[in-house]
């Protein structure tokens, strides 16, 4: 229990009808020297990573390794299977046949780099987790639907920071307490 | 002759495509519109359901009777030993394969007409592979030792051999349903916690909750999601071009005449796009209606989709066409044979059915009455699925039913299983679809919210895919 009192932080939420607002609010904010910031929007919007400065995504390379370990799984399982440990001579063919392996080791690099893709993903995104501070807030239900919302993580006052978004033009703005 | 003058709106320019929503529904609206069908049900759905149900039970009688009594309780024997059971593992693998193309392959093009139609479309993918797995699972006669198919440590210390089309085939469909299945659910994501934030009931809350995975719609978590969706459409693209393509090596690599052709892996894909987008058209315009989805499911998708269809159809007579010459041209008597003894052999009848509908029925796609006339859209489109039925059963059948020894020539005829397995699939399907649009999203509605967004962005002048068409005026053209 104290552990989650030491970490336990302060969200701002500001909801905005649309995604200039919030962008332009969200540049507001950092300018002001907040850097947890974070947009909750129903769907994304081209401006979002550079008005929150964030990165590129790492998903392409835990793409491409997934991809690289399925072909190579692929090629060592079948060269193994059938050309050391269990020989199976089919009309003459070599053991070791890599061009009839291909199809195989195309199917599995798919299908390693989309588990990859996909399992890669869902944990950059943080998820899955059953609760979230945010939640708390009743009308957050409306960052799925139809509006967007900015969400400041701090451990300081949030009295400034609140009459802030409000003049950014924010149609509504609460706070909530607890562990991110 | 009656000439039409229309008062009402601006006259249709021939060249502009119809809007691809209808209306100027704001995010809250197309929320509330999409998710009608999952809060309040019809009575048509219950309806449907039963009948899916009471096909679904036909499905276990067959397949219970396979089991019991075995392969012998269907129709083929020595020399037809693939009949039923392959016709519809190629038939239902061929109707998924739209989905994907249309959920991917539009994706990369940026085809924007595809948004409305993609969810619906994955999910008919995701149903009609299970319904081509079923086949070749209960087909290899003792299904319960279907596991031998994979590379596992046998106490028999045997391996499979990686060198057979047929377990190529294996890890193909196997690859093909997973990644359908994480494609899909990755797009519903966002959906679901759409669901979860509107819905009424704390049950439908939690369960939704749970399978959102806690997604909030974060910025940094949207940078992500587009960048795994695209790459998932990027795979899923040569995904579906090599299943298709391992479908027709289970025939092509085999020394049959008649299957042992270089054109089938292109000819194969063409005739599943085909099947699948005929499949997608059977399904959506009834689902259009029932829904209430025609705002954003407009006459523009489905006259693209019959412009598909008419490009599909095309090269698939362009296969027949090459597979009879290079039958003639080969200069080899069992081969110029078995393309004779098609269409004018006992299965003549079949072989002109499928000429008639893959090959004839698409040409009434040329014009645009045909193109935007729903019932004659959806009347063709159904008739193409006996279509590429008929296409199976033909290269199957024939195929086999005279080879080259006459003396051990026969007649294939399937039994009842084998109908009651074929409907009994049919069934299956409609029953999951049943329940997937009963409670799942049946249009992306992210997606479709996103266009929108896109769409009013670029102004009211943005040409053929603006928003802003009033609802009452396509409905007079349709």
């Amino acid at each position: 229990m104290s552990h989650a009192a030491s970490t336990a932080r302060s969200f701002v939420l500001a909801e905005f009808a649309g995604p200039d607002a919030l962008f332009a609010a969200a540049r507001q904010v950092r300018a002001a020297g907040h850097t947890a910031l974070d947009a909750h929007m129903p769907y994304p919007v081209h401006g979002a990573d550079e008005a929150l400065g964030l990165k590129r995504s790492r998903v392409p390379l835990i793409a491409l390794v997934g991809g690289l370990a399925g072909v190579v799984t692929a090629y060592l399982m079948a060269w193994w299977m059938n050309a050391v440990d269990y020989r199976i001579n089919v009309a003459g063919r070599p053991f070791n046949a890599l061009p009839a392996f291909v199809p195989i080791m195309f199917e599995l690099g798919v299908l390693f780099a989309s588990l990859a893709i996909f399992v890669g993903a869902i944990l950059l995104f943080g998820l899955p987790r059953l609760h979230h501070p945010v939640f708390e807030v009743e009308e957050f239900r409306s960052a799925s639907v139809d509006k967007f919302w900015l969400s400041v993580e701090t451990s300081g006052e949030t009295g400034r920071l609140r009459e802030e978004l409000q003049r950014a033009g924010a149609s509504h703005v609460a706070v909530v307490e607890g562990e991110p | 002759m009656s000439v039409e003058i229309r008062t009402v709106g601006r006259a249709p320019d021939p060249l502009e495509p119809g809007p691809l929503i209808l209306g100027t529904p704001d995010d809250r609206q197309l929320n509330d519109e999409l998710l009608g069908h999952v809060y309040r049900p019809g009575r048509a759905w219950i309806l449907l359901f039963l009948l899916a149900a009471g096909g679904t039970s036909l499905l276990l009688l067959g397949v219970t009777v396979t089991l019991v009594v075995g392969i012998g309780a269907w129709g083929n024997n020595v020399p037809v030993a693939w009949a039923f059971g392959i016709i519809n593992f190629v038939w239902w693998i061929g109707i998924g394969h739209a989905g994907t193309l249309i959920s991917a392959i539009l994706l990369l093009f940026q085809q924007k007409w595809r948004t409305s139609i993609n969810r619906f479309a994955e999910a008919m993918t995701l149903f009609a592979v299970m319904q081509a797995g079923l086949f070749p699972l209960i087909h290899v006669g003792r299904p319960w030792f279907a596991y031998w198919l994979f590379p596992y440590p046998a106490t028999l210390g045997v391996w499979p051999n990686f060198k057979s089309p047929l377990i190529w085939d294996v890890f193909a469909v196997s690859t093909y349903f997973t990644v359908s299945l994480l494609f899909w659910y990755l797009g519903l994501i966002p959906d679901l916690a759409a669901l979860r934030d509107t819905s009424k009931g704390l049950l439908r809350r939690r369960v939704y909750g749970v399978f959102a995975l806690g997604w909030r719609g974060s910025a940094r978590a949207w940078r992500h999601y587009r960048i795994a969706y695209l790459l998932l459409a990027g795979l899923a693209t040569p995904l579906v071009l090599s299943v298709h393509t391992i479908v027709s090596f289970d025939f092509a690599v085999a020394q049959l005449p008649g299957w042992h052709t270089t054109i089938f892996p292109p000819y194969f894909v063409a005739g599943a796009v085909f099947s699948g987008f005929a499949m997608v058209l059977t399904l959506v315009i009834p689902a259009r209606k029932l829904l209430g989805l025609e705002r954003v499911i407009t006459m523009r998708h489905l006259e693209t989709m019959t412009k598909v269809l008419l490009v599909t159809g095309l090269m698939v007579a362009y296969g027949y066409m090459m597979e009879h010459f290079i039958a003639w041209y080969s200069g080899n008597p069992y081969e110029q044979f078995v393309f004779l003894n098609r269409a004018t052999g006992p299965y003549a009848p079949v072989y002109w059915l499928m000429i008639f509908c893959n090959v004839v029925l698409p040409q009434i796609f040329w014009f645009k009455q045909a193109r935007t006339t729903v019932a004659v859209i959806w009347v063709a489109s159904v008739l193409i699925n006996v279509g590429m039925w008929c296409e199976r059963f033909i290269i199957i059948v024939t195929s086999l039913h005279r080879d080259f020894l006459p003396s051990s020539w026969a007649i294939y005829k399937p039994t009842w299983v084998d109908w009651s397995i074929l409907l009994g699939t049919m069934g299956f399907f409609s029953f999951l679809f049943l329940l997937f649009v009963r409670y799942l999203p049946a249009v992306a509605i992210t997606e479709v919210k996103e266009l929108r967004h896109e769409l009013a962005a670029h102004g009211p002048s943005a040409g053929h895919d603006a928003v802003g068409v009033p609802l009452a005026e396509e409905e007079s053209n349709a």
